[in-house]
């Protein structure tokens, strides 16, 4: 039997798939109606095919608030999403209140793992306080918000941080990551915290780089996506390098990982000058869709109207935080706006003369510009004629290059896209 | 880096501007005055900044509900030299002295672009603060004497540092717009350094007076670049200057005496913090710059 304590996120998706793979599973939150709602199948997150995994293995899962329920478990996993604040940087006391309240109900000699998202040095810290009384490890989630069934069930790897990395996993926790059939690499603690935070600053990196020659390619007549398949067939960058611009980095778990990361630099005075750069880079690169909004319409339009598709932060996820469209949004308090999307809702009013509509076309109807803000793939099979019927304008800020650049044009758009040049980006832009 | 005190724009009860005689504050003094804003302009000749007295002076002129837009300042023209730098920051000490003493609703403080790092491109109000020049130096010297000497006043205090500037009625001469306007007026040639590959943001003095008073309205505090976030070079500036002068303006070109560096902006700033504000294009502002000049007497 194998535990899960703390249904975020990160716990729902990881206990679904540990009994996807035939394990007995206890989930456990302290959240009565959280637990109520799991056992009734109603998900509190949207991720594309978790209700049918969901579905397909509510046999051998159960979800619980009663901790006692854990006693039985031979491997307890602590998968609490950590929090973050404005700043990005984590709040652990979510998770030191759970392992606070849950420790005395598991049996000692129990396989502890911490799957949260902790910063280097808290899994030893932890070791020293429990003493020796369970087995402790730290593994490395791999959670990506929109493919996180998919990562989670086929995972690429495991990574496990351990208190000596050449022991042999309990057999308990060697029979679960060995049902996943991928490798499983074993490190020190510290060397495990930081291989997450050493992966996502990879990926800051690529976007970094990627952002910053997209908008060279805007000033000097280049096109990026022209340039990205040729850096793909280079193997020391490969085919699936973050190759695509975007609007700075979004979400919360990249910024999470550079504020720590800018942290511990700062504190052992090691030469972390470039979180700054990529920061610096991601404000400006969040603010293009401003300022083309700003040069082609707002300065040309006496009362302009825009429609936004696109709220979450990046596609098949309901998540908003530190989303460019939100940002664009406030930045256009004084405008009429009518946003969609597809999952995410905005539960405050942002202003008076901002609307989330229920359809694409609704949010198109008499407008003068169209910004699509996340790339869902429901926005690149439109029916771009019928956007055209209900537009006022002839602009397309289509950031994430959703819309077929060739049909815009023929329609008479102007299509703004990362990485092109303006001159090509529509006859009348 | 800019917050609104107010978020419905009103218009202050009344403005006092210091240095009310020069370019700048010329063009404030207009621009406030069409609006209708209560305003009094004060120069060097009713309040010299250089002298100690100028404190009780001020004092005696300023009330609580005031807002204080501070421009007076010895501009490069006047000197480039350590002299000019020390009574300019005479000056700040002076405004900084007042500015701890003072009762009043608001100050804006009109800087300049001069104290960014020459070749950090591009400029955003968090950029580092490095200047090359005595210039730059003493505005920020300035920026942070007021900025210490309102931390006891908390009055709302608002940095503004403006890109190059241009208009009809600038006395400065500098090396840019004004200067090739009125050569290619008068004598009907342009002098570039180089080839005149240099970008810099041009900005029109009355786009200044407006953000100027859009940021008294709003009683903004922090700090705000004022630049259109449209760099060209000095070459394709003076072609533009040519065509507007129906092509009559030679350019000469002169061996160049400095390396070549260029200056761009990024405005997110701004375009957040006024929307609905929008810099006129700088053909437009030369066109009018340049109608100004010829409509004055000899012009």
């Amino acid at each position: 039997m194998i535990g899960f304590v703390g249904l975020s996120h990160l716990g729902i998706i990881s206990s679904i798939a540990a009994a996807s793979k035939g394990f007995n599973v206890v989930a456990y939150d302290p959240d009565r109606s959280l637990c109520d709602d799991l056992r009734n199948g109603r998900l509190p997150v949207f991720e594309p095919d978790l209700p049918d995994l969901l579905t397909n293995n509510r046999a051998r899962i159960r979800f619980t608030c009663d901790r006692a329920e854990l006693k039985q478990c031979g491997l307890v996993y602590f998968s609490v999403d950590v929090s973050t604040d404005e700043d990005n940087r984590s709040d652990l006391t979510a998770l030191d209140q759970l392992i606070g309240q849950v420790i005395a109900h598991v049996s000692p000699g129990t396989v502890i793992v911490i799957l949260s998202q902790v910063p280097p040095g808290f899994t030893r810290k932890l070791a020293n306080n429990l003493g020796g009384s369970f087995h402790l490890f730290y593994q490395v989630e791999t959670l990506i918000f929109g493919r996180a069934v998919e990562r989670a069930v086929h995972p690429e790897r495991f990574i496990v941080g351990c208190s000596h990395p050449k022991g042999i996993l309990p057999l308990p926790y060697d029979t679960l990551l060995r049902a996943f059939d991928c490798p499983i690499l074993q490190m020190r603690y510290e060397s495990a915290e930081l291989a997450k935070i050493s992966i996502n600053i990879f990926l800051v990196s690529s976007v970094s780089v990627t952002n910053m020659l997209a908008e060279l390619c805007e000033a000097i007549g280049a096109d990026w996506w022209e340039i990205a398949p040729a850096l793909k067939l280079d193997k020391r960058i490969g085919p699936y390098a973050y190759l695509s611009p975007g609007l700075g980095i979004g979400g919360g778990n990249l910024g999470r990982d550079m504020a720590t990361l800018d942290t511990l630099a700062r504190e052992f005075g090691t030469d972390a000058g470039l979180i700054d750069t990529w920061l610096s880079n991601s404000h400006h690169r969040r603010d293009w869709v401003l300022r083309i909004l700003h040069s082609r319409v707002l300065s040309q339009c006496v009362s302009p109207e825009i429609a936004i598709w696109g709220l979450a932060y990046k596609a098949d996820t309901t998540t908003t935080k530190n989303s460019p469209s939100l940002a664009l949004i406030e930045a256009l308090s004084p405008f009429s706006v009518r946003a969609y999307d597809p999952q995410a809702v905005l539960r405050e009013v942002r202003s008076p003369s901002f609307l989330q509509v229920n359809s694409a076309f609704d949010a198109c109807r008499g407008v003068d510009v169209l910004a699509i803000m996340t790339p869902w793939r429901e926005f690149s099979l439109i029916d771009i004629a019928r956007v055209r019927e209900l537009m006022v304008g002839r602009i397309i800020i289509d950031p994430f290059n959703t819309l077929d650049s060739q049909r815009c044009a023929e329609l008479g758009f102007s299509h703004f896209r990362l990485g092109s040049p303006a001159e090509i980006q529509g006859h009348t832009g | 880096m800019i917050r609104h005190r107010i978020l419905t724009p009103v218009f202050p009860s009344r403005v006092v501007v210091l240095g009310g005689s020069g370019f700048v504050g010329q063009d404030l003094a207009r621009h406030l005055t069409e609006l209708g804003i209560e305003m009094v302009g004060l120069s060097s000749r009713q309040v010299d900044l250089l002298n100690r007295d100028s404190v009780e002076v001020l004092e005696r002129i300023v009330c609580e509900s005031d807002a204080l837009v501070l421009i007076s300042a010895l501009t490069p023209d006047k000197g480039k030299d350590i002299r000019t730098l020390m009574r300019n920051l005479t000056m700040g000490e002076h405004l900084s002295a007042f500015t701890e003493r003072v009762a009043c609703s608001h100050i804006v403080y009109i800087s300049s672009d001069a104290v960014y790092k020459d070749g950090e491109n591009p400029i955003r109000e968090t950029s580092c603060c490095n200047p090359s020049t005595f210039h730059g130096l003493m505005h920020l010297a300035r920026e942070r004497m007021l900025a210490h000497a309102v931390q006891k006043s908390k009055i709302p205090f608002l940095i503004v540092r403006p890109s190059l500037l241009y208009g009809a009625n600038d006395t400065h001469n500098g090396y840019g717009p004004n200067r090739f306007m009125r050569t290619a007026k008068r004598e009907g040639k342009v002098t570039l350094s180089g080839k005149g590959e240099e970008k810099r943001d041009h900005v029109y003095v009355k786009d200044l007076s407006r953000l100027t008073a859009l940021c008294l309205m709003h009683r903004s505090e922090g700090v705000l670049n004022v630049a259109t976030g449209l760099s060209i070079s000095f070459f394709d500036l003076v072609q533009m200057i040519a065509r507007l002068c129906a092509g009559e303006a030679k350019i000469e070109y002169l061996a160049r005496t400095m390396p070549i560096t260029h200056r761009h902006f990024d405005i997110a700033v701004a375009l957040k913090a006024f929307p609905s504000f929008h810099y006129t294009p700088l053909q437009k502002g030369l066109f009018e710059a340049l109608k100004d000049l010829s409509d004055r007497p000899g012009g």
